[in-house]
């Protein structure tokens, strides 16, 4: 056995997980409280990428930040999550609320075509190249923890440590205060919290810029930690986060965390070992064969998912 | 009496459609053939304006854009240039190719960009005697065989450039431990495929990996990659790909160097520590003569950063252009005749030398260029 290896794929994939659980949870949120798949949730943190670029520009860029580094990522963090919240808003605001009572399929519609216009709006508002972080420029990849076979450049500590502190603090949110819980009244039944007085429009609101908040964030963290984005790039995260999230139980908070674990985990082992185990017949190409292989095992033989409790319809 | 209404209303209906059908077919067999008024021609532009590859097609339509300007005004033409977005998908860009065919007043395609958009569209440009004259697909199987008549390309083919690799990693860089990783496209897979032949072949030890071409994660291919491990060449057409994958095999404490093939080369996108690139063009920035074009490009793109692909497809427009203003000296031309000028260019080019093209759409004479890379510095080496 090669623990080099074993543990650097280890690594690889939490960080990648990490991501995907961010992600997850947008669509954990929103699926949770409107039974909808907010399709453009990727491209929002595409957008959420960008605007951490722009703000790591406008601060002298990587090459000489005019401040601190860890102030810089906080900005850029910040900066993201305040834009994209925002962004989920007005997504909401004028491309499913007006669709609430229409059939399920109207809304889906519309978010497919919310994706296509937010990618090519940052398409043409920033071209076609792809922009880098020069995060090896900010921090030095010699930065880190360094023991034995495990190598952590410092920036993966930084997204693993900041994505969990973000799910924490989201748990907390939704089981500990009164948003929290108008938020899980609307989930279960949207008209018997409006009947209780919950002002229900107002909690799907909150809902929009808390998950595009997580989905900016999660730009910032990809630009980070893998240095490159594109006005392409929310397609990839948004499936995988997607995935994790069915995985997790669609519309549970731990299982989207724990879906985009196994995600990341499987993505990156399937990478390490898939030509071992399969002889040579299949290589690390195969890895996206082995993620949606999960996807379709658990649609098959668990459709709720890890965490997910099965919905009862009364006949 | 009323089943022969029926029957009668049907005869009808299909009488028509033979007749509309019968009327329609000539008019529409005629559009590639049909003769040019020589005051409204265009020339149309294959390759992935949108997608994950838009970067490289933006570069080569600002160039041919900007070669369109510069050559109207030098000649007094009124050349315009119609756009086909393929989005680096095959099947979009034979849907593109068709609407180029059908217009009358494309008489010459610069592109398909990528192989698999020449590969769906060449039978269509060949049929429609349409000159196709790409800036960057370097596939062998384009011209081998000469099966599309009417391409032509401006660049060397992988013939070319995996043995140059093969040649500088195994002599100059001295590699026998070695991972070739491709990006799963129709690009990098038969060239990743030709190098680690050619490595073997010179008793490399070879391992093959691969990623996708959206990838912005490769930490766990880098896992995979040995200690022992000289060089990791990527077959990539993506710069930025190249950069992040260098730094995570540092951060996973690996000395193998990078080395990107032409897709990767970028000064601005891929600046490792130490690395290697190969490019099917000289980078014009380097070249004394062509100072006062980079220059007018500058001004024409308010200094928007480009790499090896525009200049190219600069060169391929001129040839289509040049082609054109030729064939249409007697006031009207037709896109064969074009094609067949486009067979005798013998133009001086940008990138320093003449462009002429050997028997099968090939350039002449043909050689890719290594660079080595530190930072931002890229100095021809090979």
């Amino acid at each position: 056995m090669d623990w080099d290896k074993l543990v650097q794929l280890l690594v690889a994939g939490a960080t990648a997980g990490s991501v995907y659980a961010l992600v997850a949870l947008g669509f954990t949120m929103v699926y949770g409280i409107l039974k909808l798949l907010n399709l453009a949730h990727g491209d929002v943190l595409m957008v959420g990428a960008f605007i951490g670029w722009g703000v790591l520009g406008w601060l002298g860029g990587a090459q000489d930040p005019s401040v601190a580094v860890w102030l810089l990522v906080v900005l850029m963090l910040m900066a993201a999550m305040a834009g994209c919240g925002f962004l989920g808003v007005a997504i909401e605001r004028f491309a499913y609320r007006p669709l609430r009572r229409a059939p399920r399929i109207a809304p889906l519609i519309s978010a497919l075509g919310v994706s296509f216009f937010i990618q090519n709006s940052v398409l043409l508002l920033f071209g076609a190249d792809f922009r880098s972080y020069d995060s090896f420029d900010l921090v030095d990849v010699g930065v880190g923890v360094h023991w034995g076979p495990l190598n952590v450049w410092i920036i993966r500590l930084v997204v693993m440590g900041s994505a969990l502190a973000m799910m924490l603090g989201l748990w907390l949110l939704v089981t500990r205060s009164k948003l929290g819980k108008a938020m899980r009244a609307t989930a279960v039944d949207r008209e018997a919290a409006a009947m209780m007085g919950i002002d229900v429009d107002r909690v799907i609101v909150k809902t929009f810029f808390i998950g595009s908040a997580l989905a900016g964030a999660a730009g910032v963290l990809v630009g980070l930690v893998f240095g490159q984005i594109n006005h392409f790039m929310g397609f990839n995260y948004g499936l995988k986060g997607f995935t994790a999230a069915v995985v997790g139980g669609i519309g549970s908070i731990p299982g989207a965390m724990l879906g985009g674990l196994l995600i990341g985990l499987a993505e990156a082992l399937s990478v390490g070992y898939i030509e071992d185990l399969t002889r040579g017949r299949l290589g690390s190409a195969f890895s996206d064969l082995v993620v949606f292989l999960i996807l379709i095992v658990f649609m098959l033989v668990r459709p709720q998912g890890i965490l997910g409790k099965p919905e009862v319809k009364k006949v | 009496m009323r089943k022969g209404l029926i029957a009668a209303g049907l005869a009808v209906l299909v009488a028509v459609a033979v007749v509309t059908a019968a009327v329609a077919k000539p008019s529409a067999q005629a559009t590639p053939a049909q003769v040019a008024q020589c005051t409204n021609v265009s020339i149309g532009f294959l390759g992935p304006l949108t997608g994950v590859a838009a970067f490289l097609g933006q570069e080569q339509v600002s160039w041919v854009r900007f070669g369109v300007q510069k050559y109207n005004r030098a000649n007094g033409t009124r050349f315009k240039v119609v756009n086909g977005d393929t989005q680096l998908k095959a099947p979009v860009a034979r849907t593109v190719a068709r609407r180029l065919v059908s217009d009358s007043n494309v008489m010459a395609v610069v592109g398909g960009s990528e192989s698999q958009a020449v590969r769906v569209s060449g039978n269509l440009f060949e049929n429609a005697n349409l000159a196709s004259i790409s800036g960057s697909a370097t596939a062998v199987d384009l011209t081998k065989g000469h099966p599309y008549r009417s391409f032509y390309r401006v660049v060397p083919n992988d013939a070319i450039q995996a043995p140059q690799i093969v040649n500088y990693v195994r002599r100059n860089l001295d590699a026998s431990n070695v991972v070739v990783i491709d990006s799963q496209d129709d690009y990098s897979l038969p060239l990743a495929t030709a190098i680690q032949r050619g490595l073997r072949a010179r008793g490399a030890t070879v391992a093959r990996e691969s990623v996708s071409a959206d990838d912005t994660d490769f930490s766990a291919v880098v896992a995979n990659v040995g200690n022992d491990v000289d060089v990791v060449v990527f077959a990539t057409q993506v710069a930025s790909a190249a950069n992040t994958l260098s730094n995570q095999l540092r951060e996973q404490g690996k000395d193998a160097i990078v080395f990107g093939t032409d897709g990767a080369y970028s000064p601005t996108q891929y600046k490792p520590r130490l690395g290697y690139v190969s490019s099917f063009a000289n980078d014009i920035r380097f070249l004394p003569s062509a100072r006062s074009i980079v220059r007018e490009y500058n001004r024409y793109s308010n200094n928007k950063a480009f790499g090896t692909f525009g200049p190219p497809s600069y060169m391929a427009g001129w040839v289509a252009m040049t082609a054109i203003t030729a064939a249409c000296a007697d006031g009207n031309a037709t896109r064969a005749e074009v094609t067949r000028l486009v067979r005798r260019t013998n133009i001086p080019s940008i990138l320093g030398g003449r462009v002429r093209f050997d028997g099968k759409g090939d350039p002449l004479p043909a050689k890719f260029y290594i660079f080595r890379v530190s930072g931002e510095k890229y100095t021809l080496v090979g």
